[in-house]
């Protein structure tokens, strides 16, 4: 091997699809499963495209919540409490209030959220405990403050909230802006800043993350602080959406694992430092749309769960095979 | 773990200052002190006459001492452009460098993990340099380098020291210390021990310096051992030719008699562990082929090697026990691989066997519920024990006695003479050139994955195996 062979550079093209490769086959999966959909309904059109996003809301908060601190090289079991959690405490408050009263409650909700999270990453970080093992004990610390705040299914939320949040009648447009908000308010400075990049160098090779100046500790709170954020923002919707608050924890538990399957489809690595956002949106989307056009088939909705549990597998293993293969011939 | 006990060094500026000793004498240890990883427990590191408390590799670069180490610091997923961010380099800077060293193609698009590990660290070393550091701290930074890099980062060296900055410079390649650094400074046990003008500093001096009150040990030790090397004609029972990985190991050929214990000794990063694993099955060869006990062999996996009665002893001894199960068991684990008809497993015979292998290697019991409780020493009795207990016909060990006691030691020394004795042969690297004469019947040094020496051990004194693992001409003639 000699030294100029060695360093010949890909195109920048080439390049540039390969980093992506993986959301762009999400995405195309998304708009075959779309076609496919909307070619089951006599006349798609906006009010089938809000419900398909207003439904999701919760869970692609959830999936970018997850995202974030799996690319920071952990993972959040707590992130489907944090939800319920908030799901509970704004429902429980936003009762009876009009839409200003609502959105203060929103703010309150979001912060408490953000701190809780950045906790959770001071614990973490400070005790050398796994990830897995913090989350999952602060999952049932959240899941038992929720029912205490809220023991029974109840609760509300101002109308204007609601439309606020999900758009009324079938405007779609709101969910999509409420969905986009924290990806270019909160995401996007943040993947772009020093602060971001440190959350994918922790992921991908703490060594040389730490030689290279990077503060694990702050980097653990930041990266779960949005988490926490970001789980705030699907309890949130989740308020919207229901108009009340459910403190069951089958909720909680359904969502953080619905989380780790969307984030896995959308082509975060499990082992740190791979992924972005946008693929498990995306991702989130496919998982919704599966029983949805099983069920148009006229198929038992219960094998929907099964079909989707086998597409996850299956696009698991394709991707591994083929960052194998180009592993073996760089 | 004491690595370092006591250390006094002084670079100048504007010098290139050497650092070399055998392994584990405490070089990488002092630069991960000196470079902020590491906290020292005592002393002071002064920077330009201040007194100095690292608390992280950010800290002390930002003193201006900056280390390069043998794994680049880039976060394999991001861009070399976004690594550049996280260490807050200035772009232009790194750009500036990279045409010092000649590496003008780099696009800094590309992701670090695509990008092979050599010109990896070429990108660190230029990384480095663009913050102007006061302090250069490379370490084994030419170690499996292509030459025409190595070249580039010695002329960058020089550079470096002409703008006023200073090197420590850590090689175990003697002929190039020489010939770039202005002084060398030799630690020994985690201690330096000389400090050397390059210019006048004969290799022999140096080699020395490496070995100190050691050589004079290595003599002094009874030799407990009696040899049997009159015996080795027998028939091989391993034979290797022509052993490449297509990266580490070179063409490497050997052939081990039955009852010969057979070393294999180099420096660090020589091939000797790639080689080990194509042995055990554990990696695969690119070229070459291994014959054990006559038939040919190319194993895909452990369990192959072992059926043909290759068995390995990984230096690790965390890699080849089950720390949470007890003795019995990791002793007898390798009969599981065939248990007796229809899958059963003989009680009464494994009790015997493990009784014997107790027995013989004198395995201290008092904490046998879990392996992990043991005593290093009796961990590595137990690692060995296992074959005894399993049955092998060549037994390979890593640097088995490496971190247990002289008792220990010896016991072992004694095990590998009497396994020779009844005709099963062992093949063991060592990095402890002293117990070469105590254990076996010849040795051979590795060199940058080849095998450039070959000795009786009889003749096999500590100053010639250093100096011929450390790739001297002349030392190699004179063995020969």
């Amino acid at each position: 091997m000699t030294a100029q062979a060695a360093i010949r550079p890909l195109g920048p093209t080439r390049r540039l699809a390969r980093r992506h490769a993986w959301t762009a086959a999400v995405v195309a999966f998304f708009a075959v499963l779309l076609a496919w959909s909307a070619s089951q309904t006599r006349n798609f059109g906006a009010f089938e495209l809000q419900t398909l996003l207003a439904s999701t809301l919760p869970l692609a908060y959830l999936a970018m919540a997850q995202s974030v601190v799996v690319i920071g090289g952990g993972i959040d079991l707590s992130v489907g409490s944090m939800m319920v959690l908030v799901n509970c405490l704004s429902a429980r408050l936003m009762e009876g209030t009009d839409l200003g009263g609502s959105l203060l409650v929103a703010a309150g909700c979001l912060a408490l959220a953000a701190a809780l999270g950045a906790l959770t990453g001071l614990v973490i970080t400070v005790s050398k405990v796994p990830d897995i093992i913090v989350t999952l004990a602060t999952s049932f610390v959240w899941g038992g403050v929720a029912l205490f705040i809220l023991p029974t299914p109840g609760g509300g939320t101002s109308e204007g909230f609601s439309a606020l949040v999900l758009g009324s009648g079938s405007a779609w447009w709101p969910a999509l802006l409420c969905l986009l908000a924290p990806l270019l308010l909160v995401w996007a400075p943040l993947r772009r800043s020093r602060a971001g990049i440190a959350i994918y160098a922790l992921g991908s090779s703490r060594d040389a993350a730490y030689l290279s100046g990077v503060d694990p500790l702050r980097t653990k709170v930041v990266a779960y602080a949005v988490a926490g954020l970001l789980a705030g923002l699907a309890g949130l919707a989740t308020t919207a959406f229901t108009v009340g608050g459910s403190p069951q924890s089958t909720i909680a538990m359904n969502a953080t694992l619905n989380s780790v399957a969307a984030i896995v489809l959308g082509g975060v690595a499990l082992s740190g430092g791979v992924g972005g956002l946008i693929g498990p949106v995306f991702a989130v989307w496919c998982l919704y749309l599966i029983p949805n056009i099983m069920l148009g088939l006229g198929v038992d909705p219960s094998y929907g769960e099964v079909v989707k549990g086998v597409v996850v597998v299956l696009v698991v293993l394709a991707g591994g095979l083929l960052r194998a293969r180009r592993n073996r011939a760089p | 773990m004491v690595a370092l006990r006591s250390v006094d060094l002084a670079v100048a500026p504007g010098e290139i200052h050497g650092l070399v000793g055998a392994n584990g004498a405490g070089k990488s240890t002092l630069v991960k002190v000196l470079s902020g990883v590491t906290r020292p427990d005592a002393g002071v590191v002064e920077v330009d006459g201040q007194a100095r408390r690292f608390r992280s590799p950010a800290h002390a670069r930002a003193a201006g001492l900056a280390p390069v180490f043998q794994d680049p610091a880039f976060a394999p997923d991001l861009t070399v452009a976004e690594n550049l961010r996280l260490t807050g380099t200035v772009p232009a800077a790194f750009r500036r460098r990279l045409a010092q060293l000649e590496l003008d193609g780099v696009e800094l698009g590309e992701q670090a993990g695509a990008l092979p590990l050599p010109l990896l660290r070429m990108l660190d070393l230029a990384r480095v340099l663009a913050h102007d550091p006061a302090l250069l701290l490379l370490d084994e930074i030419t170690a499996a380098l292509p030459a025409d890099y190595a070249d580039r980062v010695f002329v960058v060296i020089r550079q470096a020291r002409d703008e006023g900055r200073s090197v420590l410079f850590i090689s175990h390649r003697l002929l190039e210390v020489q010939e770039i650094c202005d002084r060398v400074t030799v630690l020994r046990d985690g201690r330096n021990v000389d400090t050397l003008v390059s210019a006048d500093a004969k290799e022999q001096r140096i080699v020395a310096a490496m070995l100190g009150e050691r050589a004079a040990l290595a003599v002094t030790e009874p030799r407990q051992v009696a040899h049997a090397s009159q015996a080795v004609a027998g028939e091989p029972a391993l034979e290797v030719r022509g052993l490449s990985d297509g990266h580490r190991v070179k063409d490497v050929s050997l052939t081990l008699a039955r009852g010969e214990v057979l070393a294999i000794t180099g420096l660090e990063g020589q091939g000797q562990d790639e080689l080990f694993d194509i042995l055990a099955g554990d990696r695969p060869a690119a070229s070459g082929e291994v014959v054990a006990g006559g038939r040919r062999l190319a194993a895909r996996h452990p369990h192959e090697a072992i059926r043909h009665g290759l068995t390995l002893v990984p230096s690790d001894r965390w890699q080849a026990l089950l720390p949470q199960r007890s003795v019995r068991e990791n002793l007898a684990i390798a009969n599981y691989n065939a248990p007796g008809r229809w899958g059963w497993i003989n009680a009464d015979r494994e009790r015997r066997q493990v009784a014997e292998a107790i027995a013989r290697l004198s395995i201290d019991t008092r904490a046998q519920a879990q392996a992990k409780r043991l005593s290093g020493g009796n961990q590595q009795k137990v690692a060995i024990g296992r074959w005894l207990v399993g049955g092998f016909s060549t037994l390979l060990c890593f640097d088995p006695t490496r971190g247990i006691d002289v008792g220990t030691k010896h016991q072992i020394y004694d095990l590998f003479r009497e396994l020779a004795a009844a005709g099963k042969s062992v093949l063991m690297f060592t990095s402890e050139l002293r117990e070469v004469p105590l254990a076996c019947d010849r040795v051979l040094v590795l060199y940058g994955g080849r095998i450039v020496a070959e000795l009786p051990a009889a003749e096999a004194d500590e100053a010639t195996l250093l100096s011929s693992a450390h790739g001297l001409a002349d030392a190699l003639t004179e063995a020969g």
